[in-house]
């Protein structure tokens, strides 16, 4: 599977670029970022077939108790921070060697001289890792040439999933230290926090059938249908769309001429239609692509008839995605499909000026009134890769400072990693909540997190009800959660498929905005299936059949 | 010619009926006519209007930076009538040092740069500005195949880095430091000169860099100027090199910090609740991204005058004087 | 306005600052042994090597490079061992039909914008320099050149916020109950709208380089055609557009050399507001098609087609303007 075209993974490089609102990079000369795949045709090379010996084992470690506990793979929330954390490192785990390691950001540019954040840290590990920081939004040319130039690639690479190079599977061989002899099965009890992420999140980690990254880990939902609750209760809604149709009514009611109901809910319309990711495994073992699905026909149709009906804002028919949330924070739109990240995110920006400013997601819905089906995210969003070498006391050195990094949240090691030296990056307030310094806005941007990070846990404390909210709504839809076909497994396409996606989704934008009609979906259909997608199917086939 | 005509009004015989309707603008020269009412009324509109055209969503975008998250969000986007003003946003920019460093690094890789690719094309020009001089053809063809051949990133990097440019202010300068369209436009301005002066000094003696320096660089101020500005504009803007080829975050220039701040807040792709977001009380989005745009174009304000002074003296200046 | 720098360019009776091409140099070449002209011109050699020097290490050697475009290229096996696949690349990009279809949309921008465009900031110099008061015309010239330094994302913000459908004009237009419109996302008006934004982004800047050739121009000539009874209308025929002629012709030439490259990040910016049906141009194409999934070979097929007809295009519109009596970038051999 390529990553960054799962649907399920939220939002695509183009969005994500809008998103950050620095448009695309200018040239046609410059490297891509998408995934692309080798030139090999041969799937047995790029298959991500995990075999299970590969993996570590699992062995859950809970320092503290969650209040609202995982279930079905939900994320566990915490509504108090404990008083006392724990210390899981009583030693320094590293031996005093330096590394370099090379992370994005998304965030002010710290300083990397005299910066306490750093110092504490490295003091804390026992090792010095010597950041190479680079701009998120353009990571993905950086790492293609880096990556190409194997003498300047540093001892520590991450790598997010959205990002990861064209033929990385060349690239992975002969680059990356295969972490299998250290991690496998009970080799990972020296590393107790890495052995405390689920097995799924590894599976993400195997190239080629080697162990070959350690993860950030991520969430089994990763996007949800929010909607403004306290402008619904001021109008009186108090019923709940339960179906696509009721979805439609409530989007046509909530229109006027100043307000419009939502912004683009496509995928809002294949999270409520169950669309597949990519591929449906049918009963007779053969598969079915996407877009051949009735439930992809029927989102498009559901989206078009949204867009026909004026119940989207004019900005979002232009494909504005960059001010989407501006949009509906100001509740210019009331309805806006997001990343479950998202949520929170907003109540940093409104809470402080608007205390009563909230926004919940819809439970799952499923299109006729059924049972919904979500398909489960990616595992692992972000990925580190430890550049290959001889040394492998080098390696080991780095997984124990990895352990160090992936301490779960209740130790000081979590704090230290997330929140800084406290009195110097974070002072404790009442609720036992860390509140950041202005130290903290300089010195203490998230990077030793992108090289080794813990399961997630909701502690989002600070905002009133929100961890409640969150745990139990996912909690709820987890219910719901099904793998999707070839979950978890690092597949790399041949390139030369990788052109297929753009006419599909320029049609799903000109179908949605009435510019073209669904009846031009067959023809679409038909032109995928000629220019590739039949050999592309036959090539999934194969991965399929292997397992 | 209809857009060329209109500045100038229709061509009424001006001169006997427009002086004593208003005073005589000094700047005017002697021999030029009074415009007439409606050509002036005209020409005023125009300019008007494009002046606001551009002030407009400068006053909105300026207005954004410094308002706070609760009017930006009442507006929905950008703020066209003033709330709440803070300079939350510049201070968190301006704090901790980090801007101004790199506001250093960027003046001093502008400066050497510009005074490199400028030297550099105007000694390139100016020795392919003789018609029919020595293999003036085929240097002429290498420069311009650069203009429309262009190598990747992945071999340009690899040279860079074979070069052992990676990290150094070199890699800002070097890789882009001559471009043929300002060679081409240096060249065109220097054809232009009168030849019978050059050619006046050759007899008398003068070689070529004679020639260059003391007869036509003082009669070309206004293009050089103009090229070193696009140079520099260039120079000042540029970010993607310094991504590339600087791994050290203290050496980084001002255009790839400033992109940093923009960044900030922003929600990745499948991040969920466990992302990090340390600093909860950062300024993000839209105030940042305006202060970014702002902060970025100040520079070029406070320089742009110097240099507009020498490509906008002529007809007029010249004429008062004479 | 299409024939306004045609005409003036071959404004037979203008001024000539510009010197015509020599035509007594080839004969003169062929019988001038090369010992004599390198020691006439070994000067004028000698100052282009610095240039030629950074261009061969910087440009040249990893232009090199562009030998993928007949690979299968991986960066990670590397060229040497990347298989070479002959024109297949080539085939690829030419045996598209939407690849045409995007040569089709690019050379309707390129067209329109040659039109629409190009011709904005000469009127605009021409306008500047017609006012008289140094403070005002300063003042404006500050002022109309700060849009080029917007991105591109912010300019399109820009004008979706004053003219999309719950934008500034139709809030207007609306409250008053005189209907809406939406510029943003009408497929047909496409053209307009990008153009317009061009204008307001870039016309601005794009006059210092005329304004610099008008400061070329000396005062004297004026004072002498008053004498001779021209009228500023005259004036600005003979003196004033001949002066800008040959900068207005190589902008045209090499305007035209870059007839296949069109605004990029505007157009991928705006891609779902109106279709890629009107949208999709060379480099869009490349860039959905080839860049984005790692497919070095065919962006650089494409990218090496598209400078060879580049080429080609800056070496015919030169031949044209040889034709109008102008030196454009090269001389007549």
């Amino acid at each position: 599977m390529t990553p960054s075209r799962a649907p399920v993974g939220g939002h695509s490089r183009r969005t994500f670029l809008t998103l950050v609102g620095a448009g695309v990079v200018g040239s046609a000369a410059l490297a891509g970022c998408r995934t692309g795949g080798s030139g090999s045709d041969a799937p047995s090379s790029s298959a991500g077939v995990a075999s299970d010996d590969v993996l570590p084992a699992y062995l859950p470690l809970d320092y503290v108790e969650p209040d609202f506990p995982s279930v079905n793979g939900s994320t566990a929330g915490f509504a108090t921070i404990p008083s006392e954390l724990v210390q899981a490192y009583e030693t320094p785990p590293g031996s005093g060697s330096t590394f370099t390691a090379m992370t994005p950001l998304w965030g002010a540019i710290p300083p990397t001289v005299g910066n306490q954040y750093y110092d504490a840290v490295n003091a804390a590990i026992g090792s010095t890792i010597e950041f190479q920081i680079s701009d998120g939004n353009t990571y993905g040319d950086k790492l293609a040439a880096v990556l190409a130039s194997a003498d300047d690639v540093p001892d520590w690479v991450c790598i997010p999933t959205w990002n990861i190079p064209p033929r990385f599977d060349q690239a992975v061989e002969s680059l990356f230290e295969d972490l299998t002899p250290f991690l496998a099965g009970d080799a990972v009890r020296s590393y107790p926090h890495l052995a405390n992420i689920p097995t799924d999140v590894w599976r993400f980690c195997v190239f080629d059938g080697k162990l070959k990254a350690l993860p950030f880990p991520g969430e089994i939902i990763t996007d949800a249908i929010f909607y403004r609750d306290d402008v619904f209760e001021e109008e009186g809604i108090t019923e709940l769309p339960t179906t696509a149709e009721e979805l439609l009514e409530l989007c046509a009611e909530l229109t006027n001429g100043r307000r419009w109901a939502a912004n683009d809910l496509w995928n809002a319309a294949t999270l409520i239609h169950g669309v597949v990711p990519k591929w449906r495994i049918e009963d007779d073992g053969t598969l079915t692509h996407r877009i051949e699905t009735e439930e992809y026909r029927a989102a498009l149709e559901w989206n078009a008839r949204l867009f026909a009906q004026g119940s989207v804002h004019p900005d979002a028919v232009a494909d504005n995605s960059g001010d989407a949330k501006a949009r509906f924070e100001s509740g210019q739109v009331l309805i806006s499909s997001d990343g479950v990240g998202g949520w929170h995110e907003a109540l940093a920006r409104q809470l402080g000026s608007n205390p009563t400013y909230s926004q919940r997601p819809f439970p799952p819905v499923a299109a006729d009134g059924g049972t919904p089906v979500l398909w489960k995210g990616n595992p692992a969003n972000i990925l580190s890769f430890i550049k290959a070498t001889d040394d492998k006391d080098k390696v080991a050195e780095m997984l124990a400072v990895a352990d160090f990094l992936a301490a779960p949240f209740g130790t000081t090691e979590y704090a230290l990693i997330n929140y800084g030296v406290e009195g110097v990056h974070y002072e404790t307030d009442d609720q036992g909540l860390p509140v950041p310094t202005e130290l903290a806005a300089t010195e203490l941007q998230p990077t030793y997190v992108f090289l080794a990070d813990p399961p997630v846990v909701n502690a989002k404390v600070q905002y009133p009800g929100f961890v409640e909210a969150f745990c139990t709504w996912m909690a709820d839809a987890a219910q719901y959660v099904q793998d999707p076909a070839f979950f978890g497994m690092q597949i790399t396409e041949p390139n030369r498929f990788g052109s297929l996606n753009q006419p599909i989704e320029d049609l799903e934008k000109d179908i949605s905005r009435g510019r073209r009609s669904i009846d031009d979906l067959d023809a679409a259909i038909e032109t995928w299936r000629s220019s590739g997608g039949e050999e592309l199917r036959q090539f999934y086939q194969d991965v399929l059949d292997a397992q | 010619m209809t857009t060329v005509s209109t500045p100038t009004g229709p061509q009424t015989p001006a001169l006997p009926v427009a002086p004593r309707r208003r005073p005589r603008n000094r700047h005017r020269p002697v021999w030029q006519e009074q415009p007439s009412l409606p050509g002036a009324v005209a020409k005023g509109l125009v300019l008007t209007l494009i002046c606001l055209a551009v002030l407009f969503p400068l006053y909105t975008v300026v207005l954004t930076s410094i308002s706070t998250q609760a009017t930006i969000t009442e507006a929905g986007g950008l703020v066209t009538v003033p709330g709440e003003i803070t300079l939350a946003a510049y201070r968190q920019i301006l704090a901790g040092g980090i801007v101004t460093r790199a506001t250093m690094v960027s003046i001093g890789v502008t400066t050497v740069g510009t005074l490199l690719s400028t030297t550099v094309s105007v000694l390139c020009a100016y020795g392919l500005s003789r018609p029919s001089s020595l293999w003036h053809r085929p240097i002429l063809f290498v420069l311009v195949i650069t203009m429309f051949f262009s190598a990747g990133m992945i071999p340009t990097y690899l040279l860079v880095s074979g070069l052992g440019l990676i990290d150094t202010y070199w890699a800002l300068i070097l890789p882009g430091a001559v471009s043929a369209f300002n060679v081409l436009i240096l060249r065109n301005f220097f054809m232009g000169l009168d030849p019978a002066i050059t050619e006046a000094a050759r007899i008398d003696g003068a070689g070529d860099w004679r020639i260059l320096g003391r007869i036509v660089l003082p009669m070309s101020k206004a293009v050089v100027a103009v090229v070193a500005l696009f140079y520099g504009v260039g120079y000042w803007n540029a970010f993607f090199n310094a991504m590339l080829y600087i791994n050290d975050n203290a050496k980084w220039p001002l255009q790839l910090v400033l992109r940093s701040y923009v960044l900030q807040g922003v929600t990745l792709p499948g991040s969920g609740v466990g992302q990090v977001d340390v600093a909860t009380g950062a300024v993000t989005g839209l105030p940042v991204k305006m202060a970014v745009m702002v902060l970025a174009v100040v520079p070029i304000l406070v320089v742009y005058p110097f240099v507009q002074r020498h490509f906008t003296k002529g007809v007029i200046f010249g004429a008062v004087k004479g | 306005m299409t024939s306004s720098t045609t005409t003036v360019a071959t404004a037979p009776e203008a001024v000539a600052t510009a010197p015509r091409p020599q035509r007594s140099t080839p004969p003169l070449r062929r019988t001038v042994p090369l010992r004599t002209r390198w020691q006439r011109d070994r000067s004028l050699v000698v100052m282009t090597l610095p240039a030629l020097l950074l261009l061969g290490v910087f440009a040249y050697v990893p232009m090199a490079g562009n030998i993928v475009a007949w690979q299968d290229y991986s960066p990670y096996v590397g060229i040497a061992e990347s298989p070479f696949v002959a024109w297949d690349n080539f085939a690829r990009v030419l045996g598209s039909p939407a690849f045409l279809h995007a040569v089709r949309n690019t050379l309707v921008i390129t067209g329109f914008q040659l039109v629409f465009y190009f011709p904005i900031p000469i009127a605009l110099a021409l306008l500047l320099n017609s006012v008289l008061t140094p403070a005002i015309r300063t003042t404006i010239q500050s002022i109309v050149y700060l849009p080029h330094f917007f991105s591109w994302v912010l300019v399109v913000t820009i004008f979706q916020q004053m003219f999309g459908g719950a934008g500034l004009v139709n809030q207007i237009l609306t409250r008053n109950g005189w209907g809406s419109f939406d510029l943003m996302t009408n497929p047909d008006t496409f053209l307009l709208l990008i153009t317009s934004q061009a204008i307001w982004k870039d016309a601005g800047w794009g006059i210092i380089i005329f304004l610099a050739a008008l400061s070329t121009v000396d005062p004297a000539l004026y004072e002498a055609s008053v004498v001779d009874g021209a009228n500023r209308w005259r004036r600005m025929w003979h003196i004033t557009l001949p002066a800008l002629r040959p900068v207005v012709v190589l902008l045209l030439i090499l305007r035209l050399g870059d007839a296949l490259t069109v605004g990029f990040e505007q157009l991928i910016l705006q891609r779902g507001a109106v279709g890629a049906q009107v949208s999709e141009v060379i480099d869009t194409f490349v860039y959905y098609q080839g860049v984005i999934n790692g497919d070095w070979g065919f962006a650089t097929a494409a990218g090496l087609m598209k400078g060879v007809i580049s080429l080609l295009l800056v070496l015919g519109a030169n031949k044209l303007a040889h034709a109008f009596g102008e030196a454009g970038v090269y001389q007549r051999a």
